[in-house]
């Protein structure tokens, strides 16, 4: 335990470190822009904190964060790295979205919970090709992934624009609209915010439990750490390994129902943009500690919502906040580097002061 | 139908076509085949790739010349290299996520600096590399117009395949890279420190992504920038230099069936929509990535086979 609170607050420092030297790259490169990073900065934070409207996309967005982060720290616990939540969430969004537009007409207790299955059923296969193509055939999941991401995207954009388009010929490349009776309703007008973040927050309790709290956790820790000694201890790796990439694709299919169901009420390609990629930056940034991941998908939600705001307010591009994320994981990945070869050399200089002390000695 | 169909797909302007699509690849396969002979997983090409078409045409318009575009790209190449080494090789830091990292930032960095400069995501009409005219090759018929009047670094790319070929297998430089992916304590009882070679595959990869890159935007689309205009482009890479086993002529082959497909995808788009015609080369880069692991399956049966059975 006391081992445990240290490295804590190691971690802390080092993230809060990271942090600040991440905000400092940040001013370099706003300066060689041409732009002033105090009045970026001042606008960022009044972008994050104005108004109720802001806390409710930033808990929206929090919640996106979140549930993309752990479905990432589900895949890399038991040591598949799920890249292609990006084609399962577009993919559960757009079925999730049609299985709504059919069931227009029927009530809502039976088209939202179909709705909700077809997108973890999508997602979830759609991870299944992947993780078995990577346990059974041993092809590495990380380049199946990317190239499915590009393959779902084109999938939904011809879905969009063909079969499935909107009657409305000025909406070019989206679905039809869902019946009203089937929004998730707003919790603050205004905002991005709706009863989605009740569902997320259940679903992040509950991998939160499964992964500290019960054996089968334990079971994917060790399975992820050393395969062939859980393999030998009698855990069926194979069929772990499986399982949690296709919970994690049907969370990411969830997280696209959520966005269609709370936010944009029909499938658009403004559904996510790259969504998945900052969840799994956040899951990295946490080390794939799940409740890190809870509370660093609060911190990066807020900075993403203040450069939405400091795009408008200041005219900054919102990207800076992908150079800043970034930044913080080389700078975390960078700091174990330095301190590795620090002592390294700290190490290597008290060796030679030791011969020479000892050589010191024989000569006397 | 069908006929059309099939000599439209079998035409001259398919194969130049395959020859234009598989250039940016295969440019970023030969800097992999580098890294991955060096023991480096690289997945961070993609990064490398648009920050090379983005520095291409921001030189090429801040000078007014392609070629001072090519010579920052060249430059940039040098430190990208030099920024992924110092993470892979100095910091041990886990390649999956410093070519993650990588990516995104290099998206995130292209995206801002284009919308700074030049207001919007994207930018054209920027002074282009020169497209080459052999006299003479116009008198073949069918070869003349598929190899004849490309973009230049279609012809360089040519030279650095047969470059690197040469320096992979035929120089002591190569002998000492290879051996700093399989064998590095051996390398380091010749004398040689394999950090050394790693920082030199690393460097290689970032110069001879950024040229696809620069190729891509300066080349082919004729100083164009659009974000995140490198397309997964370096994943595919990487699966050629999987599939080539890091060897430069046959990723330079696994470059050109990649071109193939996606030249079949531009010329089905008559028929198909081209959403679903533009997934084929990435659907072929899966086939790929399966048919490796079969293959090397297979060998380990047939060497099994080969070996005296063993009697209880």
């Amino acid at each position: 335990m006391e081992r445990l609170k240290k490295r804590n607050w190691g971690y802390l420092v080092s993230l809060a470190l990271s942090v600040l030297l991440a905000f400092t790259i940040g001013a370099v490169i706003l300066l060689a822009a041409g732009f002033s990073p105090l009045r970026a900065y001042g606008a960022m934070i009044d972008g994050a904190f104005s108004g109720a409207r802001h806390i409710g996309d930033w808990l929206e967005y929090a919640m996106v964060l979140c549930l993309t982060g752990l479905a990432c720290v589900l895949g890399s616990r038991v040591g598949i790295f799920n890249v292609g939540g990006e084609g399962q969430l577009l993919l559960g969004a757009i079925v999730s979205c049609q299985v709504g537009v059919w069931l227009g007409g029927s009530p809502v207790w039976i088209a939202l919970p179909a709705a909700a299955l077809a997108a973890m059923a999508v997602g979830g296969l759609y991870a299944l090709i992947p993780g078995w193509l990577k346990v059974k055939v041993k092809v590495n999941e990380v380049i199946t992934t990317i190239m499915l991401n590009t393959v779902a995207a084109s999938l939904c954009q011809y879905l969009a624009k063909g079969p499935w388009k909107n009657a409305n010929k000025n909406m070019v490349a989206a679905t039809a609209q869902l019946d009203p009776r089937l929004w998730f309703h707003s919790l603050i007008p205004g905002s991005n915010l709706s009863t989605a973040i009740i569902a997320a927050a259940a679903i992040t309790v509950l991998t939160w439990y499964v992964m500290q709290k019960t054996s089968t956790g334990y079971e994917m820790k060790l399975t992820g750490q050393n395969p062939r000694f859980a393999f030998f201890s009698g855990i069926k790796t194979d069929r772990l390994v499986i399982v949690c990439m296709v919970i994690s694709g049907a969370m990411c299919g969830l997280v696209g129902m959520f966005r269609v169901y709370g936010v944009e009420h029909l499938y658009r390609s403004s559904i996510s943009n790259q969504y998945y990629f900052e969840g799994l930056t956040v899951a990295m940034i946490a080390g794939y500690e799940p409740v890190t991941v809870i509370f660093l998908s609060f911190f990066f939600a807020i900075l993403k919502i203040g450069a939405q705001g400091m795009e408008l307010t200041a005219g900054v591009p919102n990207q800076i906040y992908l150079i800043i994320q970034t930044v913080i994981i080389f700078c975390m990945a960078a700091e174990s580097g330095v301190f590795s070869s620090l002592r390294a050399g700290s190490q290597r200089k008290k060796a030679r002061a030791d011969i020479r002390r000892k050589e010191g000695r024989d000569h006397a | 139908m069908l006929e059309t169909i099939l000599s439209s797909i079998f035409s001259a302007g398919t194969f130049n076509q395959m020859l234009r699509s598989a250039t940016p690849v295969a440019l970023a396969a030969l800097g992999g085949a580098m890294t991955e002979h060096a023991g480096i997983m690289n997945i961070g090409m993609d990064g490398m790739i648009l920050m090379g078409a983005f520095f291409g045409v921001l030189g090429s318009w801040y000078f007014g010349s392609a070629a001072a575009g090519v010579a920052l790209v060249l430059v940039m190449g040098v430190i990208v290299g030099l920024f992924f080494a110092l993470f892979t090789v100095k910091f041990r830091s886990d390649e999956f996520i410093i070519g993650t990292a990588l990516n995104t930032f290099a998206l995130g960095l292209t995206s801002f600096l284009s919308r700074s400069i030049f207001g919007t995501g994207g930018t054209k009409g920027n002074p282009a590399l020169p497209t080459v005219h052999i006299p003479g090759l116009d008198a073949i018929p069918f070869l003349g117009q598929v190899l004849n009047d490309n973009s230049l670094f279609i012809y360089l790319t040519w030279a650095l395949v047969l470059i690197m070929w040469l320096f992979v297998y035929r120089t002591p430089y190569g002998l000492w890279l290879r051996a700093s992916g399989e064998k590095p304590e051996t390398l380091r009882t010749a004398g040689v420190a394999p950090e050394r070679m790693k920082w030199l595959a690393s460097i290689l990869c970032g110069l001879l992504c950024g040229l696809a890159g620069a190729h891509l935007s300066l080349g082919q689309l004729q100083g164009t920038f659009a974000e995140d205009m490198a397309n997964s482009r370096g994943y595919i890479a990487f699966a050629c230099v999987i599939f080539s086993k890091a060897n430069p002529a046959v990723a330079y082959a696994a470059a050109l069936m990649f071109g193939f497909f996606d030249a079949i995808g531009l010329r089905l788009q008559e028929y198909v929509s081209s959403d679903l015609t533009g997934t084929i080369p990435y659907l072929i880069t899966i086939v790929m990535m399966v048919y490796v692991v079969v293959r090397s399956r297979r060998r380990d049966m047939r060497a099994g086979r080969r070996l005296p059975q063993r009697q209880g």
